[in-house]
């Protein structure tokens, strides 16, 4: 059991959760509810990483982040930053990898409130913030949740764009998903066994749980 | 319910606008007055109430509540909802699903500490008669008229300079309704605000409101008391909207031999003015309409009269359709001498009992409650 790859994997997954997070209720809100022209160009981005093949995005921010490019020559001339075959590429691969993941089921989770709740809150005499905590958080906190879980078990398994941008660097860039990858290839197929068996049993766990949570808050209203 | 010269500017309201959709209007309601705005769905009604709670900035108006100007487009000023202190029960509620009726009702209170919050929230659903268990339970599992009374009770707990409602009663049973009915009576014994009410239904409108917006397309068409409205509508759209069924079309034909009176040549649909000789009333004459002006005219249900009784003009008539509906007995009579025309009738005591389908009887218009109103070539309010 490769238990530096598993803590990797999570340490991973809980850092792309922690920065999404925010970003993607903001996004997840804003596209609820703003309308406006090319709306769905914008909304066609975020789900790009969903059905675009790991290993092309992970292409592309290699060519666009890598020493070679532009930005990546700039970034280590200037900063000494290096964003290509390290932690810090491969979090940003995967943070680019789980917009979907986070946007859509807030973004939806936003847009099942009724309108007319937030202007029944600015009547009470609600600000926009009290408004949100008080009423639209509440209320859309069990999508936010199954986008958080989404996104943290989507991140444990991610296997082509992390290879793409990250490698295998034991301790640095080679997540679970490599690892195992990496114990077929020399044959050492039980150790894959036993890792595989453990990711699945991590990922329907979590998925399971969050539904159960799901339902329970939506059952309490 | 004073009608003084500040109390009936405890609302005043003059909106004016073309864009996104017509609104224009320009109405008062006094302190402890109750105000029914009426008119068919797309009349403006929701969209009224939605800018005098600052949901809808108009493009130009004025609001003037209590003396404190909500809004006036001329000098800018527009308050958000949340600085007008308004009171706003939704068509559907609009109840926090999370949030027990308790805590939907502190939420109109955030300004205060919590405990006290909880304590207002309380005595304000012990008010509506909720009782203490309901008082905890979310709005899913109460009923229409138990969510309709957290609703208001939410609305009050603002402490409102105005209270706005929106078709409060069309969600809730029969039962409920008269509940709240009562709730309503009492509420404005209580409060001395000004009080708005949208409803598309005119009976209850008249049952509950001392006087009427009515709104069409948009725009107010005729405001004032109930009865006022029935007895002299605007024109022939406000007399079809207020459910003026005994509405015609006639020609004024100029001043009768008496003073104070005119006659009024009763016409067709069709145009044709009947077999024979023309129909001629006599009715009261305003002096406003000039010899020979098409007009149309309406006489309300209790301006018909059954029976001749030696005086006036009786008309000889045939009930062509007669529906006995509970306790109460909807009828047509056609006119024998122009089968064209019928009355409509709503009988009620024991006046219903002899009505029957092709029974001849006599009929008389009370002339004094007969209302002419001149007919333009295009309705003068709607313009799109």
């Amino acid at each position: 059991m490769d238990w530096q790859a598993f803590s990797l994997s999570i340490e991973l997954a809980a850092v792309t959760l922690l920065v999404l997070l925010p970003f993607g209720v903001l996004a997840g809100r804003w596209l609820a509810r703003t309308r406006f022209y090319g709306k769905a160009w914008v909304e066609a981005f975020v789900v790009l990483p969903l059905v675009l093949p790991p290993t092309v995005l992970g292409y592309y921010l290699l060519v666009s982040l890598g020493a070679g490019s532009p930005l990546g020559r700039w970034l280590l001339d200037s900063f000494d930053v290096r964003l290509t075959f390290n932690f810090a590429g491969l979090l940003i691969a995967s943070l680019v990898f789980n917009i979907p993941f986070i946007v859509q089921p807030v973004q939806r989770a936003f847009e099942a409130i009724p309108g007319n709740l937030a202007e029944a809150a600015a009547v009470c005499g609600l600000s926009g913030w009290q408004t949100f905590w008080r009423v639209e958080l509440p209320l859309a906190w069990p999508g936010i949740l199954s986008a958080m879980v989404l996104t943290f078990v989507h991140t444990l398994g991610e296997f082509g764009v992390v290879l793409m941008m990250g490698g295998s660097i034991p301790g640095e860039t080679k997540t679970v998903a490599i690892s195992i990858y990496d114990r077929v290839q020399s044959f050492d197929l039980a150790g894959a066994d036993r890792m595989a068996l453990l990711l699945l049993l991590l990922s329907l766990g979590a998925v399971a749980a969050s539904f159960f949570a799901s339902a329970r808050l939506v059952a309490r209203r | 319910m004073s009608g003084g010269g500040d109390a009936r500017r405890a609302l005043r309201v003059d909106i004016d606008q073309s864009e996104p959709m017509p609104l224009r209007g320009r109405f008062e309601c006094a302190a402890g007055e109750l105000l029914a705005l009426v008119g068919p769905s797309g009349a403006g009604k929701t969209s009224m109430l939605r800018v005098l709670a600052g949901l809808m900035r108009p493009q130009r108006g004025l609001i003037e509540v209590g003396g404190q100007l909500w809004c006036d487009s001329d000098q800018g000023v527009f308050l958000p909802p949340q600085r007008r202190h308004v009171g706003l029960v939704f068509q559907n509620y609009a109840l926090m699903p999370h949030l027990s009726a308790a805590d939907n009702v502190a939420l109109a209170m955030l300004h205060l500490p919590a405990a006290e919050r909880d304590a207002q929230a309380r005595r304000w659903l012990d008010h509506v008669r909720l009782s203490g268990e309901q008082q905890q339970r979310r709005p899913g599992t109460l009923s229409g008229g138990q969510q309709q009374r957290v609703a208001v009770a939410r609305a009050l707990a603002r402490e409102p300079k105005l209270l706005l409602l929106d078709e409060p009663f069309s969600a809730v049973d029969q039962m409920s309704r008269q509940g709240l009915y009562r709730l309503l009576a009492q509420l404005r014994s209580d409060l001395d605000i000004p009080i708005l009410l949208v409803t598309h239904d005119l009976n209850e409108a008249r049952l509950l409101a001392d006087r009427l917006v009515v709104m069409d397309a948009g725009a107010v068409l005729q405001e004032g008391p109930p009865e006022h409205i029935h007895r002299a509508p605007r024109n022939a759209r406000v007399a079809d909207l207020v459910g003026m069924h005994n509405r015609f079309q006639g020609v004024w034909v100029g001043p009768s031999g008496r003073a104070g009176w005119g006659l009024l040549k009763w016409v067709t649909e069709s145009g044709g003015e009947g077999e024979g000789e023309a129909m001629l009333l006599e009715v009261r004459d305003k002096g406003k309409i000039k010899p020979g002006q098409p007009v149309n005219w309406v006489v309300p249900g209790d301006g018909i009269l059954l029976g001749a009784d030696g005086s006036g003009q009786t008309l000889d008539a045939r009930v062509s359709d007669a529906r006995h509906l509970g306790e109460i007995t909807l009828a047509s009579l056609t006119l024998e001498r122009n089968p064209q025309i019928s009355l409509r009738i709503t009988l009620a005591g024991p006046q219903r009992q002899r009505i029957a389908n092709g029974d001849r009887l006599a009929v008389r218009l009370d002339s004094a409650l007969v209302h002419v109103m001149p007919l333009h070539p295009r309705p003068p309010a709607v313009t799109t």
